[in-house]
């Protein structure tokens, strides 16, 4: 399958300028900056407040308006507009997933900075945050796909925020069951974990969550374009 | 060359055939005119020819290529569409809903201007489409659905819900394209529309093709062997073509009494009442 800059550019600048002039959506940019300045009121030290930070921010954000973003375009039979064009799947998918992940990655830039965070170690914590930001615009895409209106994308988001949010906060809440250990395994617990490295970490401490959170990154990056192929068909 | 090439196509849902049979040809440079009444499949059979659907059975070739290559970014390039699930991009202008397109085909700049002359809609460039009036918005579909001056046009009722004003322009606009050298495929409800926009017609009822030919053809073929007579007295007469009614009409004739003598032609839309048994609209 062909990728062409120029088309996906195009829908990445015609996705900017609608989402610039929708209030509604573009709301959501600044809910990790309101939480970065909530947690800085109560102390920087605040356990998990980072990692809660980051995973809510994925889901309201990043999650969220991808999944908005594509169910509007099939409200409006946009989407089968773009499909009948020269564009290809990677052009729409990557035009469309660019504007959230430049506007993903600057508020959480801005949410750190605001929080004074300093993670021990920047290029791990770069990276996971990166694969993060892709991995929930592939749910938010697969969210938006199999919505048919605006509203269904939004609650559709949160079995999603269920499912990639809660394990952090999961023994808080049942306590210490060897059966949540399976919970580790979510990308959400892994971020954390590499949000909240300790200064004298080893390689090893780094190199497993990232593995774990890219093989979530591709699998659903897989599921989202095959079933966005499955949408050009009207069967 | 055949633009669509259509043999035996068939279409299942369910356990319910939407198309049963269906084959045609469209040559290059022809008005192309699908009827039939509603559900008689044919979105279905548009769906088909864009490779949306798949046939059940039979081919289907558009463009030189088997119809289920449509998909691919050099056929997109080729053919232009506008059905009744088309959509644009509410919060941006007209110019930039264009703009898009411009660049998804990758063309000049001044093609923008063109296809805004075209639709009649230079003055109104910079408006916000949700601002927009049903006709005009149906000409900005239309817009982008032709920027790239595609060699085949498919359209599924492109006038329905316009008045007659926008309906007129439409026309205007689609017989200047057709000109140019586009072949367009339409579905309509409106047997004027068919009748003064389209080379041929085919009319589509229970999965089948009952009539196909030119409006003209088809007009022949259905024609009633009567003869009307208006008399200059009020009287009127339909009598059969015999040579009774000739030697009849031969003496009103040299007695000065006619005023009009027709042959009684059925319309459009008379012979598919006749075909389908429904009414349209
Ligand atoms: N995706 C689908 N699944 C099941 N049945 C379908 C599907 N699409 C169309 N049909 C059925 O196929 C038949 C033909 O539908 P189609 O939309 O092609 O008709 P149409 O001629 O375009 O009608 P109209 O003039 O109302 O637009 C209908 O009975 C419809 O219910
Ligand atoms: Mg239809």
């Amino acid at each position: 399958m062909s990728i062409s800059l120029r088309r996906a550019r195009a829908i990445f600048v015609k996705d900017y300028k609608e989402f610039s002039r929708n209030y509604a959506i573009s709301i959501s940019l600044i809910v990790p900056i309101l939480f970065a300045f909530l947690f800085r009121s109560a102390g920087p030290s605040l356990p998990g407040a980072i990692g809660f930070l980051f995973n809510i921010s994925l889901v309201l954000l990043t999650c969220l308006v991808q999944a908005c973003l594509i169910a509007e375009e099939k409200e409006r039979n946009t989407l089968r507009t773009l499909m009948m064009t020269p564009a290809t799947t990677l052009d729409v998918l990557i035009g469309k997933s660019a504007l959230v992940f430049v506007l993903s990655a600057l508020a959480l830039a801005i949410a750190s900075y605001v929080m004074g965070y300093e993670p021990a170690s920047l290029w791990a914590v770069v990276a996971a945050v990166v694969l993060s930001i892709i991995l929930y615009i592939a749910v938010g895409t697969i969210c938006g796909l199999f919505s048919k209106t605006l509203l269904e994308a939004s609650l559709s988001v949160i079995p999603a925020a269920m499912v990639f949010t809660a394990p952090p906060v999961a023994p808080l809440l049942f306590g210490d069951y060897p059966i949540l250990k399976v919970l580790d395994y979510t990308p959400s617990i892994q971020l954390v974990q590499l949000l909240e490295l300790p200064p004298g970490f080893m390689t090893g401490d780094i190199l497993k969550p990232l593995l774990i959170i890219s093989a979530w990154t591709v699998v659903f990056s897989i599921i989202s374009v095959v079933l966005y192929q499955r949408r050009l068909k009207d069967e | 060359m055949a633009v669509i090439q259509v043999e035996h196509v068939r279409k299942r849902f369910g356990n319910k055939d939407a198309l049963e049979d269906v084959s045609f040809s469209i040559p290059k440079g022809e008005i192309f005119g699908f009827l039939g009444p509603s559900g008689s499949g044919k979105t279905t059979l548009i769906k088909i020819l864009t490779a949306q659907l798949n046939p059940t059975d039979g081919q289907a070739s558009v463009l030189g290529q088997p119809a289920t290559t449509m998909q691919q970014s050099a056929q997109k390039m080729r053919f232009g569409i506008l059905t009744d699930n088309s959509g644009l991009y509410e919060r941006l202008t007209i110019e930039e809903n264009l703009e898009l397109f411009r660049q998804l085909y990758s063309l000049p700049k001044s093609s923008i201007d063109k296809v805004l002359q075209f639709v009649n809609l230079s003055g109104e460039r910079k408006k916000k489409v949700n601002r927009l009036s049903k006709g005009m918005r149906q000409r900005v579909m239309l817009a982008c659905a032709i920027i790239h001056e595609p060699e085949l046009l498919f359209l599924d009722e492109p006038t329905s819900a316009l008045d007659p004003v926008n309906s007129a322009h439409i026309y205007k606009g689609l017989r200047y394209l057709n000109e140019k050298g586009t072949t367009i495929f339409l579905t309509t409800h409106d047997m004027a529309e068919a009748e003064s926009l389209c080379d041929r017609v085919a009319i589509l009822y229970q999965g089948q093709i009952q009539a196909i030919g030119s409006p003209k053809e088809l007009k022949k073929q259905h024609r009633e062997n009567v003869v009307r007579v208006d008399l200059t007295n009020g009287e009127a007469y339909e009598l059969p073509v015999t040579e009774g009614t000739a030697d009849q009409i031969a003496d009103w004739m040299k007695r000065g009494l006619i005023d009009r003598l027709a042959t009684k032609e059925p319309s459009l839309g008379d012979i598919f009442i006749q075909m389908t048994g429904s009414e349209l609209l």
